[in-house]
């Protein structure tokens, strides 16, 4: 099991040079991204397309690391690798997982949004 | 303000680089979710800086920077490249392949504000150097231009200094350098060419300044050892004007180095014959003959304009070059035109 998602703010703050206003913008942004995100990642992963699965894997990783989850970001960085060298392992359960860690963070960063 | 192009296919990253450039003040962000739309943008447009995400599906970043390295203009334009951390690899490429400097993701407020400043500094001096140098080119273009009327001007003054000591009239310069000209262009010599000749043809003449006053002034008919003096004139022009680091010069040394040279090879100083004789010379041998036997003299009287004509004609392939001659009767109107416009008596300036 992934260690649980707790939100870091401070980390977060400073790397938005303490700017609560942006902070907030990328709140509500994941939070309204976060279903079709995951829509793509569910489609990409049932194409079989590997460079799909790559380039979504790649945009949660990058969201994932937006908001300091390292645990969730890694999760989906070694999907994407798998997916680039074209040898992903389980790769349902990884979809899984990583869909799951989303779900966790968006539900956090739900919370402290106030939404 | 700075234009900063912003290319992200992640609507999220958009958001925060337009809100972090925008803090930085005095940038006016353009975003575009799709590479080939912000290419098509940058055709029309020209970005002070672009930020480009490098995971893109229809273009990566690599690409796009190539494709708009390739615009025209557009190959000192400061370029960033954001990459997510764990890619070394393309971070090195980006570099070599025409990105100014890297971001990575996630990204890092105070690491992006210094890269973008940076970046718009370099982007501010290109400008100022580029606006330096537009002034300077235009400054140059006035001098040259100056130089060019003075070199002109000297030109005129060389070819009236001939003129004092020689019964030959201003007029008559004037005359076969535009006659001069109607041959250069009706042979299909560049526009340039014909104005280079219309512009040194007046020199012709000028090495008569070399020539005694009792043989250059003499009324009656010159025995053949003062006409071999006589014939020395074109000699004379010719060191006087040659190796000059003028165009003008130039052409004027070998017009008056050659405009007594004859088709057959009858000619002097040198006998040349045919093509050996160079064009302008050629050229300005039918104008300089055309007018001088249609001119009145002090010692002979104008010919009439169909004798003299004639003379032309005979001397197609002899005397003269008969394309050329045929290139003078093609222009036939304007010489007329040109005939009446400079009388002996009033002299126009060129």
């Amino acid at each position: 099991m992934l260690t649980p998602f707790i939100i870091d703010k401070a980390a977060i703050l400073e790397r938005l040079g303490g700017d609560e206003e942006i902070y907030a913008m990328m709140l509500e942004m994941f939070l309204n991204d976060v279903a079709g995100n995951s829509a793509a990642l569910r489609t990409a992963a049932a194409s079989g397309q590997a460079a799909q699965l790559q380039r979504e894997a790649h945009t949660l990783k990058g969201l994932l690391a937006t908001f300091s989850d390292d645990a969730g970001s890694a999760l989906a960085y070694t999907l994407e690798q798998q997916a680039r060298r074209g040898e992903v392992v389980d790769g349902e359960a990884q979809v899984t997982a990583l869909l799951a860690r989303i779900d966790e963070v968006a539900a956090v960063l739900r919370q402290a949004s106030g939404r | 303000m700075h234009k900063v192009l912003i290319i992200d296919d992640s609507d999220i990253n958009l958001t925060l680089i337009k809100a972090l450039v925008l803090k930085l003040g005095e940038c006016e962000p353009v975003l575009f979710e799709h590479p080939l739309k912000a290419l098509e943008w940058c055709r029309e447009q020209v970005p002070d800086l672009v930020i480009v995400d490098y995971m893109m599906p229809d273009m990566d970043g690599l690409r796009f920077i190539a494709a708009f390295r390739a615009l025209h203009g557009r190959t000192e334009i400061p370029v960033l490249m954001i990459t997510a951390n764990d890619q070394k690899d393309v971070r090195y490429e980006a570099l070599l392949g025409g990105a100014n400097d890297f971001l990575t993701k996630p990204i890092d407020r105070v690491e992006f504000s210094a890269r973008v400043r940076n970046m718009l500094a370099l982007r501010t001096g290109q400008k100022f150097l580029a606006d330096r140098a537009a002034f300077l080119a235009e400054k140059v273009d006035e001098r040259t231009r100056e130089i060019r009327e003075r070199e002109r001007e000297l030109i005129v003054r060389i070819s009236r200094a001939a003129e004092f000591r020689d019964p030959e009239t201003g007029a008559h310069i004037q005359r076969m350098a535009h006659y001069s000209e109607i041959i250069a262009r009706g042979l299909d010599l560049a526009p340039a060419t014909s104005r280079l000749i219309l512009q040194a043809a007046p020199m012709h003449d000028v090495g008569k300044i070399g020539i005694r006053d009792h043989i250059l002034l003499k009324p009656g008919r010159l025995t053949p050892e003062e006409f071999a003096v006589m014939k020395r004139h074109a000699e004379f022009g010719y060191e006087l004007l040659k190796d000059s680091g003028s165009e003008i010069m130039q052409a004027g040394a070998e017009i008056a180095l050659t405009h007594h040279e004859k088709y057959d090879g009858s000619g002097y100083p040198r006998g040349l014959r045919g093509n050996a004789i160079p064009l302008f010379g050629r050229i300005v041998a039918v104008a300089d003959v055309f007018d001088a036997l249609t001119s009145e003299r002090p010692y002979k009287k104008a010919w009439p304009l169909d004798e003299a004509l004639r003379f032309l004609e005979q001397g197609r392939g002899r005397h003269f070059d008969p394309l050329c001659v045929e290139a003078f009767l093609a222009g036939w109107e304007e010489v007329l035109e040109v005939r009446h416009r400079f009388q002996d008596e009033a002299v126009a300036t060129i």
